[in-house]
């Protein structure tokens, strides 16, 4: 009896470390992402430039620059970060607009099967065409490279309100 | 009640000009929360973790845009003539409900004669005929401005008498505006608040209002009908009795100077009536029912008539005569 207990005290104790761990790694990467438009500023010198600023209430026709950032605050290193975000509802990917330093960048139509710019297709009636920007609904950032503590990975793409 | 359309200047199908001209409001519907929430995976040594990002909202503002287009290409008139009326089509091309400011004005440069605004002047195609009827409902600015959701539109016919003194071929213009009611101005200007659920409303690229405008023509020439009815009953008699059959025939007769290009004759098959099929005739040869090659159709949209193509009339034409018949309910 006694020892069956001392087992279960164990096992317990196992369970905590190990919940432990998976809290620290579900914590390690904080991920945040923005929406802005380009707003036309004029500068110190009199120039006109352009600045991003919070998108916040945008009409039709719009292109909203959204990005998404990668922080690793943990003292480890994160490997195999790969960051997803769907091009948002209403919304029209920009072609050519996604970027991301130090990624290989891969879009999808359903979600599931991602493949780089340009070599997307689509299957209808039978045939097969290269996916249209309109149909593009993922994007994927996938990091060539581990993500040392404090460093951030980051990824941005435009699209337009349809 | 017969009616008749006539395209003096421009020879063309009327059917096609209503057809046209149809206006593409913008996509997302003005206050929509659009909600962008990005995902990452990745392993710390053996564990693998997935974090989901905070969720980013846009909102959709309101996008003020209107679209008015002419739906009648040219009306003829003869010297006199009072309630000619115009049709035109008022599109919300934004992307949210908004209420608009109708107005019109004849007083407009580069014709022959400036026509005079009937009282009242604008009326809603109530009835979606196209023509001016009794059922129309008068518009009174501030009272019943059209409201239209995005994408909807509304008939609007536009009145006016034509001045007595004017002469064969003479052209004499009227324009319809719609300026959206929460405001107009240059493209991009923000009314802070003003839009749906108390998003920004901004002018998009019609600045807020639309014109559009269309011309009478003086014609020397005028179509007349005369239409007369046989009744002959199912017991040999001629009473208008339910299953009596009614057979019309309608001359028309082209009367004056110059001609009348692509009339069409359209009459409507009376209430309480049926069309029998296969019965419709021009100057005595049948003409077929369905909308093909021949210059005759019955057609149940928007409602049961007959329509006839008669094509260039002059005097030279002569009375062109066409018969169909109907039975009744």
């Amino acid at each position: 009896m006694f020892k069956g207990t001392m087992k279960f005290v164990i096992a317990a104790i196992a369970c905590t470390f190990a919940s432990q761990a998976f809290a620290q790694a579900q914590n390690c990467i904080e991920l945040k992402t923005t929406g802005q438009v380009e707003k036309e500023v004029v500068n110190d010198k009199g120039e006109k430039t352009k600045v991003l600023a919070e998108a916040g209430k945008v009409v039709p026709g719009t292109e909203v620059v959204w990005t998404v950032t990668a922080n690793n605050v943990c003292k480890q290193a994160t490997d195999g970060v790969v960051m997803t975000n769907p091009v948002p509802e209403h919304m029209t990917l920009v072609t050519g607009s996604a970027i991301g330093p130090g990624s290989d960048i891969t879009f999808s139509v359903d979600g599931k099967q991602f493949a780089p710019a340009g070599q997307l297709t689509v299957t209808e009636n039978g045939a097969t065409r290269p996916a249209r920007a309109e149909e593009i609904r993922h994007i994927r950032w996938q990091l060539k490279s581990s993500l040392q503590p404090g460093a951030s990975a980051m990824g941005r793409f435009r699209a337009v309100l349809n | 009640m017969v009616h008749f359309s006539r395209l003096l200047a421009v020879a063309g199908v009327f059917s096609l000009a209503l057809a046209s001209n149809q206006a593409h409001a913008v996509g997302a519907p003005a206050g929509t929360n659009i909600d962008n929430t990005a995902v990452v995976t990745y392993s710390v040594g053996t564990v693998t973790a997935t974090t989901t990002s905070n969720p980013t909202t846009v909102t959709v503002a309101e996008i003020l845009d209107v679209v008015v287009t002419l739906q009648t290409p040219n009306v003829p008139v003869v010297p006199g003539a009072t309630q000619q009326e115009m049709l035109y089509r008022v599109t919300n091309a934004g992307n949210g409900p908004e209420a608009f400011l109708l107005t019109m004005t004849s007083a407009i440069g580069g014709d022959d004669f400036d026509p005079t605004a009937a009282a009242p002047s604008i009326y809603f195609d109530t009835d979606a005929s196209g023509d001016l009827s009794p059922g129309d409902v008068p518009y009174v600015a501030g009272s019943n401005d059209p409201l239209l959701n995005a994408d909807a539109f509304v008939g609007v016919l536009v009145v006016n008498d034509i001045p007595t003194s004017v002469g064969d071929g003479d052209r004499g213009r009227s324009s319809l505006t719609a300026a959206a009611r929460t405001g107009t101005g240059t493209a991009g200007f923000e009314y802070a608040g003003a839009g749906v659920g108390g998003t920004v409303a901004v002018v998009g690229t019609t600045e807020g209002d639309g014109v559009a405008t269309g011309e009478y023509l003086v014609s020397g020439i005028s179509l007349d009908a005369a239409k007369s009815a046989t009744v002959a009953d199912q017991f040999g008699g001629t009473r208008p009795i339910p299953g009596a059959r009614i057979n019309y025939s309608i001359v028309v007769t082209a009367t004056g100077s110059g001609s009348a290009i692509s009339t069409l004759f359209s009459d409507a098959i009376p209430a309480n009536t049926t069309y029998v099929p296969g019965t419709l005739t021009l100057n005595s040869v049948s003409l077929s029912d369905g909308t093909d090659a021949d210059a005759g159709e019955f057609t149940t949209t928007p409602s049961a008539r007959v329509r006839v193509q008669l094509g260039t009339l002059t005097t030279a034409s002569g009375p062109q005569t066409i018969q169909f018949a109907v039975t009744i309910n």
